[in-house]
C-alpha cells in the first residue's frame, strides 16, 4: 500500500498527465472530447512516447465508458475524410507517435453517459507484448485547432 | 450502385483542384474512377428539413450562409469544423451575426433525424441549423455544392458503417451565389473574414 502511495506520487511529480508503463511506453496530455448530448462517440487523443530499445504497437484499448473501443485513424484521400478502423498502430523506438484531431485517435463507440468536461474516462493501452497499461484521460470541451498552414 | 458512382464522380471533381484547400492526399487508383465530366460547383438553391419543418436556402436571402456536408456519429472532423465556424460566430458584431446562418446538412438521413440534428447543432452556437433529406435530395444537393460523400459498408468496426465525406464549407453570400469555399479546419478568424466579405462589413 505504501509502495503504491509513493509510486503514485512520483508519477504525479514527473509530470502533470504522463504515465509510464512498465515496458517503457510514455502517455502524455491523454485526453477524450466532450461531445454534444445525445452523440454515442467520442475519440481519445494523446501522445505515445516508446523510450525503449525496441518497437512497439499499440493493439487495442478498452473502456468502461464505452461499449466498443477501437483504434482509428483518418485519412484525407482526394478531398475526402476516410476514418478508418486499424488493428495497430506502431510505436518505433525512441519516436513519439501523437494521436490528434484528424489523424490516430482511440474511438470510443457506444457512449455509455455523457461525458462531462472534467471528468476522468479510463482507459486501458493494450499493448503487442500484451501488457495492459490503465490511463486517466480527462474530458475536454472541443477548441478550434491552433493551426499551422494549409 | 448509382449512389456509389455519383460519389465517385463528386469525389473526382472535389480532386479536380476546384476545391483548391482540399489538398489531395495520396492517390489510390483502385478507389477513384479516372477524372471525366467534373463539373464545378454552380451552388443554387434548394430545400431541405430541419426539426422545424422545410428550410429553403431561397428564404435566407439578405444573410450570409455557411453549407456544411458531414454527420453526428462523425467523433472528429465535423465537431472540429463546428467548433471553429461556433467560434467565428460568437466573434461577430450581433448586426454581422443577425445576418449569418449556417446549415449543418447531415449526409447519414439514416441515422441524422431532423430532431437529432436540432439538438446536436443546438450544441454549437443557436445560428447553426441542422439539415437533412431524402438519399436524392442530399445527392443533388451535394453536388451543387460540390460536397462529396460515400458510405463505407465494410470497415470491420463496431460503427457499423463509415461514411467518407469532404470537409469543406461552402459560402454563400446575401443574394444567394456560392462565393468561397473554406477548407478543412479553417480557423476562426479565416471563416470570420470570409462572412464579412460576403456580408460586405469590415474584413
Ligand atoms: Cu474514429
Amino acid at each position: 500500500m505504501h509502495a503504491i502511495r509513493t509510486l503514485f506520487a512520483g508519477v504525479l511529480l514527473s509530470g502533470a498527465s504522463l504515465t509510464l508503463s512498465a515496458a517503457g511506453l510514455e502517455v502524455g496530455d491523454p485526453y477524450v472530447r466532450a461531445v454534444p448530448p445525445g452523440q454515442s462517440n467520442s475519440a481519445a487523443f494523446m501522445s505515445l512516447r516508446n523510450i525503449s530499445t525496441e518497437d512497439q504497437a499499440l493493439i487495442g484499448a478498452e473502456s468502461p465508458a464505452a461499449e466498443t473501443v477501437e483504434l482509428h485513424t483518418h485519412v484525407e484521400e482526394n478531398g475526402l475524410m476516410r476514418m478508418r478502423r486499424i488493428g495497430r498502430i506502431v510505436l518505433p523506438a525512441g519516436e513519439t507517435t501523437t494521436l490528434a484531431p484528424g489523424g490516430l485517435h482511440v474511438m470510443l463507440i457506444g457512449l455509455k453517459s455523457e461525458l462531462t468536461p472534467g471528468q476522468n474516462v479510463e482507459l486501458t493501452l493494450i499493448q503487442d507484448d500484451g501488457e495492459r497499461m490503465v490511463i486517466q484521460a480527462p474530458v475536454r470541451r472541443l477548441e478550434p485547432m491552433h493551426h499551422a498552414a494549409h | 450502385m448509382k449512389r456509389s458512382s455519383i460519389a465517385i464522380l463528386l469525389a473526382a471533381a472535389v480532386s479536380a483542384g476546384i476545391l483548391s484547400c482540399l489538398e489531395p492526399g495520396p492517390a489510390s487508383e483502385s478507389s477513384q474512377a479516372p477524372l471525366e465530366l467534373a463539373t464545378p460547383p454552380t451552388g443554387g438553391d434548394f430545400t431541405l428539413d430541419s426539426a422545424a419543418g422545410p428550410v429553403r436556402l431561397s428564404d435566407l436571402r439578405g444573410q450570409a450562409v455557411l453549407i456544411y456536408f458531414g454527420y453526428t456519429a462523425c467523433p472528429d472532423i465535423c465537431p472540429t469544423n463546428l467548433v471553429s465556424i461556433a467560434k467565428a460566430l460568437r466573434s461577430l458584431h450581433p448586426a454581422e451575426l443577425d445576418r449569418t446562418r449556417v446549415l449543418f446538412v447531415s449526409v447519414d438521413p439514416e441515422r441524422d433525424d431532423p430532431e437529432h440534428l436540432a439538438r446536436y447543432v443546438a450544441y454549437f452556437h443557436p445560428n447553426v441549423l441542422g439539415l437533412t433529406g431524402t438519399p436524392e435530395q442530399l445527392a443533388q444537393v451535394a453536388k451543387r455544392y460540390g460536397a462529396a460523400y460515400q458510405r463505407v459498408e465494410d470497415t470491420g468496426s463496431a460503427m457499423g458503417y463509415l461514411i467518407d465525406h469532404s470537409a469543406f464549407t461552402a459560402v454563400v453570400d446575401p443574394n444567394g451565389r456560392l462565393v468561397q469555399t473554406l477548407g478543412h479546419a479553417s480557423p476562426p478568424e479565416t471563416i470570420r473574414a470570409a462572412i464579412r466579405t460576403a456580408l460586405g462589413t469590415e474584413p
